[in-house]
């Protein structure tokens, strides 16, 4: 194979990359193989060959496209013969802006007016106080109750088997390999059980202005959460993304406060919220979101930013996350509908538009954050 | 390549499978390369028959292994056949053998269940057709314990030590896209996108699967279920719809579409209540029409 070949396919690589798609040096390998067997006179073989080794996904169609045109097309062959086509996938779905609404539908979960339960006691009316109303002892309280509601926090027992010590069901391979040692005798039997999984959970809160009154009661929902399942992770944002998990254990909520107010730029300015969970899909997703995460956006969705940017960082992260809730304070109002710019955008990639206003929004919330 | 490319399309045409360049090209490249090939599109088009229509090609046996939450070791690669186990350690109760030789005996070959990855790795006669159907349902666990053992074709059993493979197996995995794949399992795969296909192609796929069919009726069949995919419905239906509803509709002698049967059938395309409660009698109407060629399309 000439070097000239392995020049130029290292070159196309490059600006595969160079335009985001992501292409390892083995693909590069996996590349130049095909590329040797095709007919190098012709385009289309040589494109077929490079779509399937080079791994192109239907989103990256159009790079792929475009960069062959120039670097196979043109570069090499004085006839550049017909344009490619693109046989395959569906058209970039980045370039329409909006992609068409995910197939899951969304559930919308609004208060719906219902009769007093029975029985009265100061926690059951503080349970519907809209956080705004609360006075500080009253939220005081609110946050006592709130740790005792986290313990709650749903879990579900693994679809996989562990071993175990005593109870269990009994594990005939484990059980075997001991009997053999007493001649077969099975002197004891060898448990197996579904471990119990905790949920991990991802908080993106706005703390923008729009958001102030409830700001500092969904932080003692995030610190109440963070003591039950360890690996939460919190940030916050409002013109830019702060990772706050470190500054939520231990230590007292209102220094949490007061350093958060020190750290985040702009506490209480406006939003870009687009812009914010672009920068959380960039650097922090791979690294905490997996199939098993529950993210959290707690947002009014009131955006400054393009709601083109919000909706494409919300569709990263939905394909990685296992669940993605977006919480929204204004949903305790039942005239409110989810028509801001941003909250549009988002909420074909949200799996579900909750409210949280009050205490008992984020206790129906819990079931909803098992892993 | 162009001319082998062209010879596979025509192979896996007399299979009864309608394949482009693109495929054709993915499906020799894997086997000149050594490579699994992941296969991602829609469900109901196509992924699994090409594993199939490999398999017929190749003369050789289908080995597959379904995917689902939870699926592990013992369900995919291997188990020990515990029953006769026991009745062996049992029957050698008076015989006075000392432990080590009676878990050798034991853990022998013989009392090996094997699972299909084993199955597709041990095979003697020659390489097999491995279909790792619907990997995105299977977790992340799994996923890392498929790339250990795609990457170097063998297994290592406690008891037994390591199995290599006699042939490497074709490997084909599917996914439909309900979970992310990996990256480091998805570059030790090549890679193919199949999408719906165009009308004509669709005609073809019909017409060749389902022999009873006319012209008249596959292109009919072919438009209305372009339509209905340009509709985006909740759930969009595949080719293995349209090849099913030429069938009943074959079944039902019929060789054009008209409103009263296709509302009767319409179960075999439309798969989803909210799907079927949108497409009312007037919109049928419309497609129908459509579907004939009576009214153009918009």
């Amino acid at each position: 194979m000439s070097a000239d070949l392995v020049c130029h396919l290292a070159r196309f690589a490059g600006s595969l990359r160079a335009a985001g798609v992501r292409v390892t040096v083995g693909d590069e390998v996996d590349a130049l193989r095909a590329v040797t067997l095709a007919d190098l006179g012709d385009p289309e073989d040589v494109r077929l060959a490079l779509r399937c080794t080079l791994k192109i996904r239907p989103r990256d169609a159009e790079a792929f496209e475009d960069l062959f045109a120039r670097h196979w097309l043109q570069a090499g062959r004085a006839d550049p013969l017909r344009p490619p086509r693109a046989e395959h996938g569906p058209g970039n779905p980045r370039s329409s802006g909006l992609v068409p609404a995910s197939p899951r539908p969304v559930e919308v979960e609004v208060e719906l007016p219902r009769g007093d339960e029975p029985g009265w006691s100061r926690d059951a009316i503080l349970r519907k106080k809209p956080f705004e109303e609360c006075d500080d002892r009253e939220l005081a309280r609110l946050e006592q109750l709130l740790a005792r509601l986290a313990e709650r926090l749903a879990t579900r027992r693994s679809r996989r088997f562990v071993p175990v010590r005593g109870r269990g069901r009994p594990d005939l391979r484990r059980s075997l390999r001991r009997a053999v040692a007493t001649s077969g005798e099975l002197l004891s039997l060898a448990h197996r059980q579904r471990p119990i999984e905790t949920s991990r959970l991802v908080l993106v809160c706005d703390t923008s202005g729009s958001m102030d009154p409830h700001a500092r009661f969904l932080l003692a929902f995030a610190r109440a959460l963070k003591r039950v399942a360890r690996r939460t992770e919190v940030f916050t944002f409002n013109t830019e993304l702060v990772r706050i998990t470190s500054w939520l254990s231990g230590g007292q909520q209102r220094s949490a406060m007061e350093q958060l107010a020190a750290a985040v730029p702009d506490w209480s300015g406006g939003t870009r919220i687009g812009e914010c969970l672009e920068a959380f899909a960039v650097r922090h997703l791979e690294e905490l979101v997996d199939s098993r995460t529950v993210v959290l956006v707690l947002s009014d969705g009131l955006d400054r930013g393009e709601p083109e940017r919000l909706a494409a960082a919300m569709q990263r992260i939905q394909a990685r996350a296992r669940r993605i809730l977006w919480l929204n304070p204004l949903l305790g109002d039942p005239r409110y509908q989810p028509t801001a710019r941003g909250m549009a955008a988002a909420l074909p990639f949200v799996d579900a538009l909750l409210p949280v206003h009050n205490l008992e929004s984020l206790e129906r919330l819990l079931p909803r954050l098992a892993p | 390549m162009r001319a082998e490319v062209r010879t596979l399309q025509e192979a896996m045409a007399r299979e009864g499978y309608i394949a482009d360049e693109a495929i054709a090209t993915a499906l020799l490249l894997t086997g000149e390369l050594g490579k699994p090939l992941l296969i991602e599109g829609d469900a109901g088009v196509g992924k699994t028959e090409i594993a199939k229509v490999l398999a017929r090609l190749r003369e050789t046996e289908l080995i597959r292994l379904q995917c689902y939450e939870g699926l592990d070791v013992s369900t995919a690669l291997y188990e020990w056949n515990y029953p006769r186990q026991m009745l062996r350690v049992r029957m050698s109760e008076q015989e006075a053998i000392d432990a080590d030789r009676m878990e050798q005996a034991v853990f022998g070959r013989s009392y090996l269940l094997e699972r299909p990855l084993l199955r597709a790795i041990t095979r003697r006669e020659g390489p097999a057709v491995l279909l790792i159907d619907e990997i995105d349902r299977a977790d992340e666990a799994f996923e890392a314990f498929l790339l250990e053992v795609l990457s170097d074709f063998q297994v290592t059993i406690p008891e037994l030590g390591t199995i290599r493979a006699e042939h490497v197996p074709y490997v084909v995995l599917t996914s439909n896209c309900t979970r992310e794949i990996g990256d480091a399992l998805r570059r030790r795969c090549l890679y193919l996108h199949l999408d719906h296909p165009s009308l004509e192609k669709e005609v073809r796929i019909v017409r060749s699967r389902v022999p009873g069919a006319s012209e008249a009726l596959a292109l009919q069949i072919g438009r209305f279920l372009q339509a209905l995919r340009a509709r985006r419905l909740a759930r969009a239906p595949g080719v293995a719809e349209s090849i099913d509803w030429a069938r009943a509709l074959v079944r039902l002698h019929q060789d054009h579409l008209d409103g009263e049967v296709v509302r009767a059938t319409l179960g075999c395309v439309v798969k989803d209540r909210h799907d079927l409660r949108d497409l009312n009698t007037t919109e049928l109407g419309r497609l129908v029409a459509e579907a004939r060629g009576e009214v153009a399309a918009p």
